[in-house]
């Protein structure tokens, strides 16, 4: 039982990061990405490589995830700059679905739909860590680069962006480095989740990286509220534990509880959007403005 | 190459092609006319299917299947207009809580769908469907006539309604400006659910056409709006004659990728296609409006 929670916990802060990181690009920069996953898998192809073939480090398959997400970010970051609203989320959606073909086909890398198997579990300097505490301590190293940010002048200026472009551009702002830097930091963060995902689960496949794990991070986004600092945090926690909560409920058949729980994911997205679009934590006043 | 194989694969590709060109020309109208991003478009693609092939199976007189499908189809798109995103604009007009609220709807019935009717495939058979030798080589099913027939008589049609009735010619006027409507006396909500109800019906026999070739499943939804979208953007928003020639493209594209690549990578090739376009032509093949 106490394996499972760590597990289960482990799992909530790693969430907690891609949510933390997307909800960066979508509630401070305006850039609604829904190929997150796909910055995930990079990062948990590319940490299980490393922990494969090179060093069982948790430190170096963190910075390769984070090196090669936030490089390949440049694949988002450029319609981002070209194109706004739906036409943005029509190219991430594209990029999600190019991707998957990429992660199923490119066997070599990433084991096709069988996975990469035997990844050895984390350690940092020669020592085995749990992937607990390294899960927790990336988040909040993130949560406070994100805090500072916010705070700083590069927050202000994505701010500004997100509200009005063409105002923040006249103003000297340089409206494409800023896009493009926010992009790659919130792709470098969920390449960081993918490595310790992988180093959690000790395999991975092409099933973790699909479009409906991009939208389900979205959700977690929205559910706890876009632009908050712990909104994301909160809604990452609360959509995780709902499938281990459904297993409990003894009414619903086993075979039927993955249909169940998505039901439920689909419904409160919904009803969320259509009763309190700022989000659980978000400000109502602030969200129906911007959200 | 072997040239009965490419035209074995173009015939494949335009039948294909006619079903994404009716659910494009559907999402066009709705996306167009009142720049509602109907990502539930394929929800509704996928219930019209599967209501057609339950009353095929509870032996229905076909027509009153296609009748059925048709009216689940509408009724479906009334009511996302009505209880969904009605709503959501009257409190703020931001798109992408429409779409959160959209894919939210779709995730549900895409389940509630797997729940009832099971996963897997589902299909019709008709003597329609068997294909028989045409050309040495070339096997041809009479359901490719009835496509290109339906997709054809269905666009004119549509065009015809836009240019020629006063409602059409309102529909028109309410994508161009929606406050000069309200100025001239028409009711922009009435306007817009008929929009709906015109787009979401498009669907119906794209997807009962799909359920007798190639077979619905739950998810299929989510690929034909996709695709739907996909046309809709490489042919120009604004333009439904650019989104049925893009829905004709991609599904031809689709089949003849086979030629030189596995089936694994139509998908994929679809929206290499869209991503280009979106970079360096965002405003499409015949793109009226700005993409910014």
């Amino acid at each position: 039982m106490t394996a499972y929670l760590a597990s289960l916990a482990t799992l909530a802060a790693i969430f907690a990061i891609l949510a933390v990181t997307l909800n960066f690009m979508v509630g401070y920069a305006g850039i609604f990405s829904v190929a997150h996953a796909v910055f995930f898998g990079l990062g948990a192809y590319a940490g299980a490589q490393v922990a494969l073939h090179l060093v069982p480090d948790a430190l170096a398959a963190c910075a390769v995830a984070a090196l090669i997400a936030g490089g390949l970010s440049l694949c988002l970051a450029l319609p981002a700059l070209r194109v706004r609203g739906e036409y943005f989320v029509a190219a991430s959606l594209g990029l999600q679905m190019m991707a998957l073909t990429l992660f199923s086909e490119a066997k070599g890398l990433t084991g096709g739909l069988g996975g990469l198997i035997g990844i050895p579990p984390p350690r940092l300097f020669g020592f085995a860590v749990g992937a607990l505490p390294l899960s927790l301590a990336a988040l909040a190293l993130i949560l406070l680069a994100i805090a500072a940010m916010a705070r700083g002048s590069f927050g202000r200026t994505l701010q500004s962006i997100r509200d009005a472009e063409s105002a923040a551009e006249a103003l000297g702002k340089n409206v494409a480095v800023a896009k493009a830097l926010a992009v790659a930091f919130a792709c470098a963060g969920a390449g960081v989740a993918g490595a310790l995902f992988a180093l959690h689960m000790q395999f991975v496949n092409v099933e973790s990286f699909t479009l409906e794990q991009s939208v389900l991070v979205m959700a977690m986004v929205i559910v706890g509220g876009t632009g908050t600092l712990l909104g994301p945090v909160v809604g990452a926690v609360l959509l995780l534990s709902l499938p281990a909560g459904l297993a409990f409920l003894p009414f619903i058949p086993p075979t039927e509880v993955g249909a169940v729980q998505q039901i439920i994911y689909g419904l409160a997205m919904t009803l969320l959007m259509i009763f309190r679009p700022a989000g659980l934590v978000g400000d109502l006043s602030r969200g129906r403005s911007e959200a | 190459m072997d040239a009965m194989l490419v035209l074995q694969l173009l015939l494949g590709g335009l039948q294909t092609g006619a079903i994404y060109a009716l659910t494009a020309a559907g999402f066009a109208l709705i996306f167009g006319t009142t720049r509602v991003f109907h990502v539930a478009h394929g929800a509704t693609f996928t219930l019209a299917g599967y209501v057609f092939v339950f009353a095929w199976n509870a032996g229905w007189h076909p027509a009153l299947g296609v009748l059925a499908a048709v009216a689940v189809a509408v009724l479906f798109g009334i009511g996302m207009e009505r209880f969904v995103y009605r709503p959501i604009q009257r409190h703020e007009g931001s798109f992408f809580t429409v779409f959160v609220a959209a894919f939210g709807v779709s995730i549900v019935v895409q389940n509630l769908v797997g729940m009832v009717a099971g996963r897997g495939f589902a299909n019709v058979d008709t003597t329609l469907s068997r294909a028989v030798e045409v050309l040495p080589e070339v096997f041809l099913a009479q359901v490719f006539w009835v496509a290109i027939g339906v997709a054809v008589v269905l666009f004119v049609a549509l065009t015809a309604f836009l240019s020629r009735t006063h409602a059409g010619v309102a529909l028109r006027a309410l994508a161009q400006n929606p406050d000069l409507i309200r100025a001239y006396g028409l009711s922009s909500s009435r306007l817009s659910v008929l929009t709906f109800a015109l787009g979401s019906a498009l669907a119906a026999p794209a997807a009962i056409l799909m359920a007798m070739t190639t077979g619905l499943n739950e998810a299929v939804g989510n690929h034909v709006m996709l695709l739907s979208m996909a046309a809709t953007m490489v042919g120009g928003v604004g333009s439904l004659r650019g989104a049925a020639v893009a829905g004709v493209l991609l599904g031809v594209a689709e089949s003849l990728v086979l030629l030189v690549l596995d089936t694994q990578w139509a998908e994929a090739a679809s929206f290499l296609v869209l991503f280009g376009f979106i970079l360096f032509r965002p405003t499409g093949l015949f793109g009226v409006v700005a993409a910014r």
